[in-house]
Order: structure tokens, then C-alpha cells, then sequence
């Protein structure tokens, strides 16, 4: 079966001015990720603000051209599709509803535009089409006819998940749906999320820091680091058994509303990785509380685990001296 | 570093009203913005060594609550309160140039977004040393000594470096580890804390919240931290008070809260958070339907009854405050319903 | 009290419009109608003034509040027509230059790095005295040289909209990129353009009126008030009015248009805060 989503190779590189004296540098935010996702399925990207998650997701849907590599959506090359068939295909729900919607446009109108970008759907059916999704994502059409601004933010991601699904894509870029969002409403969202995932048999690629979001919603998970996924595994045995240390580190950096456990120390230290000027050989060795001497000098490759695949020097010498 | 050190304020408190007062005390605070009343009659009282956290989602009051304690309230906002009390001095009593004399110095306050409050014109250390000598005088140079001292405390290497830099030349963690420092400046006794981690990565965020536990332990600050994750809650908050529509609706021991929720907005807020380890990925989330509400001033009864699975036409009534031990409810439901 | 300029300049700027509108219905004497006879009569709060003419008259006898009133017109009409003209070159060439970055926005920054080095004054000057001076050639001077701020304005802000969310979603939805630049982008750089243009009417204005001051402008017998000034100014030291007239009405209509845009800004902007 083709996989909704095959990424081959990607990379994507900044070039960042250095401004009056300094040097111009180079920015690697997608460094070789690839991976398949098949069609139905979640895929829950986590990592760190740089990581270059965010990155990713702007070049699956088409903002931002590859340096390198090349992005299949259900098996056609997504740089061969023009505009309009990508946008049947794939598209995207952003992280701030305040930003992600155009305020001097109704409501109505937004969630039409897809409709009407294409082109050859007559104006009966596209008000039709957009009326029915509005009412599926749960809002009136009395607040259609309103602008974002008189729209709580709950509302306005219930309005940029109906723009994202008025044209029946078969893919979903999540980037972050809910971090702008109160929890009561980040709940609604969730749900709703999964509800028309079901109804719809959509494939979901789910970006977010919260962990505990990701473990809800994600059947598989990818870690990213400094542009790269250290670790990738099914949502059960990446949350079970986590094998790279950054994995293991980033979960246990979540806080569960369990009291008396205290704030646990997760070993990282001060220093952030710096996407223009990423360590040699394993990227994550400068911060890693399990380094050894030869993290710092030979390059890990992708090692078979449980439920994936982890790049750690430590998981290839398990069981040698 | 001890609250000895601290170099002999003038006339500070001079016969304090009570034994060793409560560092915060808040009694029925009121804080109204024309049509809008924000906070409504909120009470709590915040121990020396203490931290309290107030939780609730955005549009509950929690904020405001912070601004006008330390009297920081956009201009048109009307405070009232039945008592205000820091140290067991009257802060509705003070003028504006007594509060700002107290600000930075004996009550300090840290926000979501460091940029916001740090001056990009200015490198760290000038402004962590200007914090110091206009409260306590002395030299620039022995200011910028402090500031080194402290940005070494909160976990920064080489801080020598980091007071010649600007704000801009920080990474989030680090802006809000100067924050951090700068609010720790002139030694206060209480620290406001509002959403102080929020813009920050997981990894980071659980540094700064052991900093900050670490720092209380060490100095015996009196934390007042406003969030709307209740796992931050959980793991560091001594007591919690759950804010709603202005009012405190829920306000226990951390231990007791989470054993024993007892409002409906407080077990929706916990049904509401995906816990890792416990998930069901074919379940869905509880959740609390509609929003929070604008609350006109002179509204009465439970202003969480349109989203209540509980309520019941008395609940537009009078709500009775509920209380046994430290756990206060504001709820007509009988203690011990939800078991 | 902020309202009270936004206010202010509103109604001096719709009695100024409507003076241009309404000005062959309102005047109560023809213009361009001379009397010798009665030259510089005086206007109505000095002593021995007529009646029939309220502002007085000038050297030619032609009814002065007639004139003015016409001159609003020209100054109006100038005003308007510039804007509309600049604010169509400068809008597209800041639009193009925001959105697509790269080389067209070089070029686009080039185009406005010469127009910046084009004295407008001198420019205005040669032009006018290569092909004599007429409205049309006034208007088209000023529509061609003035669209910088135009420019300048649409390019940041569309720089600043290009990489919001909702562009991209737009972006994502299939939308061509003239839909996005017309539908996205901007219906929300309108209300900076709008401040711009107040600016510019209130320039292009001052400019006209220094032009026909040197004779450069609109032609006699045309009533400009620059003209008028140009005119008067022979006789300024005894009949001091027939300059201070025009002046003062200059001053007026330049600072209520200022007084709007200035407005506009804040109420525009108090409008953007979240």
C-alpha cells in the first residue's frame, strides 16, 4: 500500500546575515529526515523550539521548498503537483488562531476560500459545502457570519479546522493546534480533532512540545534534534520504553498533575543547541547526562528498536565493554 | 546568602500589627473595569516560605489578581478590598511612590515574557545593577557584583559574560534566568510569578521550576505562581487556590486538591489534561463546554452554572463557602458529592 | 480628546471638499468676472467693505471669496487625483517588492532609492518649463513623484503580513497569488495606505500651491491659491489681506487633512490591539 506521506531525504538549510561585521551563517534546520507515514495513521512530532519541526511542516505542505530531498503524498511528488491538487490533498491547521486568520475576512468566507480557489465549484455549492462544515466543527451560522475578532480563540481553531477540511484533504498538518489554547478548550479541540479523523479517515501529522498531547492523540511519534529524528517509534513503545536519552529526557520533563513527586531534574544543562552551529558527530552529546568520550567523535547511525528506530552510540554498543 | 546580609533598610515596618503576619494577605479584593467585573471577592492568604499557586484558565482573574497586589492596574480598573495586607502593611495605604519603593525591592514580580520587561537598550547587567542601587544606593560597581553573584545562583556560567550582553543576544531560558535574578536583585520576600514558564520549552521549563523551588528553600521567599498547567501545580505549589470568573471557587492543601477535587470547574480543568502513562488514544478528553464568561458587576450566584453537569436552579442564588480543614469550596453541593 | 483632531480635521476637510464639490452653486459671484472699477475692495471686518463682497476683491476687481472658493477645487482635485495616482504606483511597487522579496524587491527598493534622489521641486520646475504649465501636467508630475512613502509603507507592512499564518493557509487553500496580494494582503495594509495618503493630499497640496506661486503651476486666470498669493503679492504692504486670505486658508485645509491622517493612525492602530 502507498504511504499517505513519504519523506526522502529532506533537508533545508538558512543562510542567516551576519549583519554589519559578522559572518554570514548557515542554519541547518532539516538535516536527511525521512520517513513514511501510512494513510490513517498519526504521526506526533516532538522536540525542542528549533528543533526544526516547524520547518518540516512547511516544506510537507509546499511553503517551503527542499534543499535537498523530496516530499511523496500518497506516492505522487508533491513538487510536481501545482496549487490546486496539492491543496485536495494536504492541508494545514496553524498554532495561533489569532494569526492564522485573515481579520478582515467572515468567517464564512474563509472556510470557502479553499472552495473557491479551486475554481470549478459552482457558488451554490461551495456556501453549501462551507455551511456543512461549519456546523460539523460545531459553530452557527449566525457566527458565520461574523469576523475572527468577535470569535473566542476555541472558535477560531474550530474555524481554521474547517478551512483545513472543507475540501476533504487526505492529509492534515497539524503545527501545534492547541499550545495558544486554555486546557478545557485544548480538550474540545483534541477531541474534535479525533472525532473527524475517524469520520473522515484523515492521516495526521501531529507537531507539538506537550508530550502528554502527543501521547493522547499520536499512534506513532518521531523526536527531532537539531533537525534530525533521533528516535522514532510507535506512540506505545516510544512512551513505554524510551531508548535515546533525549527521548528519555524530554519525557521526563513532563510534569504530570501528580503532586509530591516534586520537579524532576532532567539533566540537560544550561546550553541550548544552536541550529547554526550543530555539534559533531552526535548532535545531542554536548547536553547528553549519558555521554562518553566517543559521542563526541564518531557519528551514530539509526539502530532497530523495539517499536523503531534510535540514533544512539549507546544503544550500538549495548552489551560490549 | 541569608536574609541577614541584607543591608538595613530605613523605617521598615516599624511595630508590626499582629504576630509575624501572614507575608500576603488578600481579603475579598475586587477589581472592576467599567462593565466588567474581573476579580470578584477574591481571598488568600500567602505564607512567608509559601508557595501559592492561582490556576485557572485565561479570563479567570488570575493576572489581574497579581497586578493589583502589586498595584500595576491599568488606569480605569477599580480595586477594592476588605484587606490588602504585605508584611502586615496596608498596601491600599501607600502612595504611588511608596509602592514603587516596595516593587523590585521587598515584592518583586516575574512575567511570561521576559522581553517584555527587560530593556532592549540595555546590556543585563546595567539593568540588574541600575534595580539595585536605585532601591539601595551604593556603588555600580558593588551592584554589579551582586547581579554576577545572582546570575551564577540561578544557574547561568560564566556570568561575567552574560552582564555585558543585551536581551536579544539571550536565548528564552536564559532571559528568564536574568528575570529571575533581577527579581532576586534586592533580596524580596515575596515573588509574583505569572505564567513564568509558559513560553518556554518543557526541558527548560522544568529547570526554571526547580530553580525556583531551590531559590524558595534556600531564601525563604514567599512565592505566589499564577499558571494555567496544573502540572506545574502539582509538583511545586504548597497550597492552590482555582480561580473562575474572577472568583476563587476552590482552595486546598496541593495534596488534598488533587485527592479530593471538589468544585466541578476543578475536576473538568483535571479531566480536561491528558496525563502521560494513562491515556486511552481511542477516548476522548473530558472537557468543559462554552467558555468563561464576562461577569458584569453586581452578578450573582455560581458563575460556572451554564457549564455545570451539577447545576440546579438554586445555584442562581447565594453560593454557601464551604469548609473543612484548609479546603475551601465555593459550591452548593454537598462536601464529598464526587466520591 | 483624541477623537477631538480626528474630529476636527474631518470637518474641515468635508467643508473643503464640498466647497470644491458645490463651488459653482455656492460662489456668489462669477470667479473670473473682473471689475475694474472695483479693485481691492476691502474684505468684510475692515472699514468701508461691500456687502456684496465678503473677502473684498483683487487687483483685477474678481470677487474674492468666489475665488477661494474655487481654489479649493484646484487644490482638492490636485490633492485627490495625486493620491490616487502615486498611491496606485507606490501600493503596487511596495506590495510586489513586500510579498516576493529577493531580486524584485531590489528592484523595487532601487526604484524607490531614485525616486528619493529626484529633487520634486526642480523636477516639477523643468518639466513645466518645457512644456508649459496646465492642471493635467501639474497633477501628473506630482502622481509620478510623490508615490515613495506609498512605497516605502505598502512594502514593510506586506513584509510583515507574507509571513503570517494566514497567508499561508491561503497559500495552502490554493489560492493564486494575485488572490492572496488582492484578497490577503492587501484589505489589510489599507488602513496604513489610508494615513499615507492623507500625508500626501496634505503635500501635494503645499506643492501645487508653491508651484503656481512661481508661476509654475496652474495657469492664470485658474484660481489657485498659490496663484492667488502669487498674484497678490505686489500688493501685500497695502492691502495685506489679499495674501493673508489665501495663506491662511492653505494653513487650514493642510493642517485639517494633517489633523485626519494623524487620527486615522490612532484609531486605526487602537484598532489592531488585540
Amino acid at each position: 500500500m502507498t504511504p499517505a506521506i513519504e519523506v526522502r531525504g529532506l533537508c533545508r538549510s538558512f543562510r542567516q546575515r551576519g549583519g554589519l561585521l559578522g559572518q554570514d551563517r548557515t542554519v541547518v534546520a532539516v538535516d536527511d529526515v525521512s520517513f513514511t507515514l501510512a494513510g490513517g495513521g498519526v504521526l506526533g512530532v516532538v522536540g525542542e523550539s528549533g528543533c526544526g519541526k516547524s520547518t518540516l511542516a512547511r516544506i510537507i505542505l509546499g511553503l517551503l521548498p527542499p534543499t535537498a530531498g523530496e516530499v511523496l503524498v500518497e506516492g505522487r511528488r508533491l513538487a510536481a503537483m501545482d496549487r490546486r491538487a496539492r491543496a485536495r490533498l494536504i492541508q494545514p491547521v496553524f498554532q495561533d488562531p489569532f494569526a492564522s486568520l485573515n481579520p478582515r475576512r467572515r468567517i464564512r468566507d474563509i472556510v470557502a476560500m479553499p472552495l473557491v480557489a479551486q475554481g470549478d465549484i459552482p457558488a451554490r455549492q461551495v456556501a453549501d459545502r462551507a455551511a456543512e462544515m461549519l456546523a460539523r466543527v460545531g459553530l452557527s451560522a449566525e457566527q458565520a457570519e461574523r469576523y475572527p475578532a468577535q470569535l473566542s480563540g476555541g472558535q477560531r481553531q474550530r474555524v481554521a479546522i474547517a478551512r483545513a477540511l472543507v475540501l476533504r484533504p487526505r492529509i492534515v498538518i497539524c503545527d501545534e493546534p492547541t499550545s495558544a489554547l486554555d486546557v478545557s478548550v485544548q480538550a474540545q479541540i483534541l477531541n474534535l480533532l479525533a472525532e473527524l479523523r475517524r469520520e473522515l479517515n484523515l492521516t495526521y501529522l501531529f507537531i507539538s512540545h506537550n508530550l502528554a498531547v502527543v501521547e493522547h492523540v499520536a499512534t506513532e511519534v518521531a523526536v527531532m534534534y537539531l533537525g534530525r529524528i533521533v528516535e522514532r517509534a510507535t506512540a506505545d513503545a516510544l512512551f513505554r520504553a524510551p531508548q535515546h536519552p533525549y527521548t528519555k529526557a524530554l519525557l521526563a520533563s513532563v510534569l504530570t498533575p501528580e503532586p509530591g513527586l516534586g520537579v524532576p531534574d532532567v539533566g540537560l544543562g544550561e546550553t541550548l543547541p544552536d541550529p547554526a552551529n550543530i555539534p559533531p558527530a552526535c548532535r545531542f552529546h554536548p547536553r547528553c547526562p549519558v555521554a562518553e568520550p566517543r559521542c563526541a567523535t564518531t557519528t551514530p547511525h539509526a539502530i532497530m528498536t523495539a517499536g523503531g528506530a534510535a540514533e544512539c552510540l549507546l544503544l550500538e554498543g549495548a552489551g560490549k565493554p | 546568602m541569608s536574609t541577614s546580609d541584607r543591608g538595613a533598610p530605613p523605617a521598615r515596618s516599624p511595630n508590626p500589627p499582629r504576630q509575624s503576619p501572614p507575608l500576603l494577605e488578600i481579603e475579598e479584593l475586587r477589581v472592576t473595569f467599567g462593565r466588567t467585573a474581573a476579580v470578584r471577592g477574591a481571598s488568600f492568604s500567602l505564607e512567608k516560605g509559601e508557595t501559592h499557586c492561582v490556576v485557572g484558565e485565561s479570563g479567570c482573574g488570575k493576572s489581574v489578581t497579581a497586578l493589583a497586589v502589586m498595584g500595576l492596574l491599568a488606569r480605569g480598573a477599580r480595586r477594592e478590598a476588605a484587606r490588602l495586607e504585605f508584611a502586615g502593611q496596608d498596601l491600599r495605604a501607600l502612595s504611588e511612590r511608596q509602592l514603587s519603593a516596595l516593587r523590585g525591592d521587598r515584592m518583586a514580580m516575574i512575567f511570561q515574557e521576559p522581553m517584555t520587561s527587560l530593556n532592549p537598550a540595555y546590556t543585563v547587567g546595567s539593568q540588574m545593577a541600575e534595580v539595585f542601587t536605585r532601591h539601595r544606593g551604593g556603588s555600580r560597581r558593588a551592584a554589579l557584583d551582586r547581579a554576577a553573584d545572582l546570575l551564577a545562583r540561578v544557574g547561568i556560567t560564566a556570568p561575567g559574560m552574560r552582564l555585558g550582553q543585551f536581551p536579544h543576544q539571550l536565548s528564552g531560558g536564559l532571559r528568564q534566568r536574568v528575570m529571575i535574578a533581577m527579581a532576586l536583585m534586592c533580596d524580596p520576600e515575596l515573588l509574583i510569578a505569572d505564567e513564568p514558564t509558559t513560553a518556554l520549552d518543557v526541558t527548560v521549563q522544568a529547570q526554571i521550576l526547580r530553580l525556583l523551588a531551590e531559590l524558595q528553600r534556600d531564601l525563604g521567599l514567599g512565592i505566589l505562581l499564577i499558571t494555567h498547567d496544573l502540572g506545574i501545580v502539582a509538583r511545586i505549589a504548597d497550597r492552590v487556590s482555582v480561580m473562575y470568573a474572577g472568583e476563587v471557587v476552590e482552595s486546598a492543601p496541593t495534596a488534598a486538591l488533587f485527592a479530593a477535587p471538589s468544585h466541578p470547574y476543578t475536576r473538568g480543568l483535571l479531566a480536561c489534561v491528558p496525563v502521560p502513562g494513562k491515556v486511552k488514544r481511542e477516548e476522548a478528553l473530558g472537557s468543559i463546554p462554552g467558555m468563561v464568561p464576562r461577569i458584569p458587576p453586581g452578578f450573582t450566584g455560581c458563575a460556572f452554572r451554564d457549564r455545570c453537569d451539577h447545576a440546579a436552579p438554586e445555584c442562581a442564588g447565594a453560593v454557601p463557602r464551604q469548609q473543612a480543614g484548609a479546603h475551601e469550596v465555593l459550591c452548593r453541593l454537598p462536601p464529598g458529592w464526587a466520591a | 480628546m483624541r477623537q477631538a483632531g480626528l474630529v476636527l480635521g474631518g470637518v474641515i476637510v468635508g467643508i473643503a471638499l464640498l466647497c470644491a464639490i458645490l463651488a459653482p452653486w455656492i460662489v456668489p459671484h462669477d470667479p473670473f468676472l473682473q471689475n475694474l472699477d472695483n479693485r481691492l475692495a476691502v474684505p468684510f471686518w475692515m472699514e468701508g467693505s461691500n456687502p456684496a463682497h465678503l473677502l473684498g476683491t483683487d487687483q483685477l476687481g474678481r470677487d474674492y471669496l468666489s475665488r477661494l472658493v474655487h481654489g479649493a477645487r484646484i487644490s482638492m482635485l490636485i490633492g485627490v487625483l495625486t493620491v490616487v495616482a502615486s498611491g496606485l504606483i507606490g501600493t503596487t511597487l511596495g506590495v510586489l517588492g513586500g510579498f516576493f522579496g529577493g531580486r524584485v524587491d531590489d528592484a523595487v527598493l532601487f526604484a524607490i532609492t531614485c525616486r528619493l534622489a529626484i529633487p520634486v521641486v526642480l523636477v516639477a520646475l523643468a518639466v513645466v518649463g518645457l512644456l508649459g504649465s496646465s492642471l493635467t501636467l501639474v497633477i501628473l508630475v506630482l502622481g509620478l513623484l510623490l508615490w515613495d512613502r506609498f512605497a516605502v509603507v505598502a512594502r514593510s507592512t506586506t513584509m510583515q503580513l507574507r509571513n503570517l499564518d494566514y497567508v499561508a493557509a491561503a497559500w495552502s487553500a490554493g489560492v493564486s497569488t494575485p488572490g492572496i496580494l488582492l484578497k490577503e494582503i492587501l484589505p489589510n495594509i489599507a488602513s496604513h495606505l489610508a494615513v499615507v495618503a492623507t500625508l500626501e493630499m496634505a503635500l501635494a497640496i503645499l506643492l501645487e500651491a508653491a508651484l503656481s506661486f512661481l508661476g509654475l503651476g496652474v495657469p492664470p486666470p485658474l484660481p489657485s491659491w498659490g496663484l492667488m498669493i502669487a498674484e497678490g503679492k505686489d500688493y501685500m504692504f497695502f492691502s495685506p489681506w489679499v495674501i493673508f486670505i489665501p495663506g491662511v486658508t492653505l494653513f487650514i485645509v493642510v493642517l485639517g487633512i494633517n489633523l485626519l491622517g494623524d487620527g486615522l493612525r490612532d484609531l486605526l492602530g487602537a484598532g489592531d490591539t488585540r
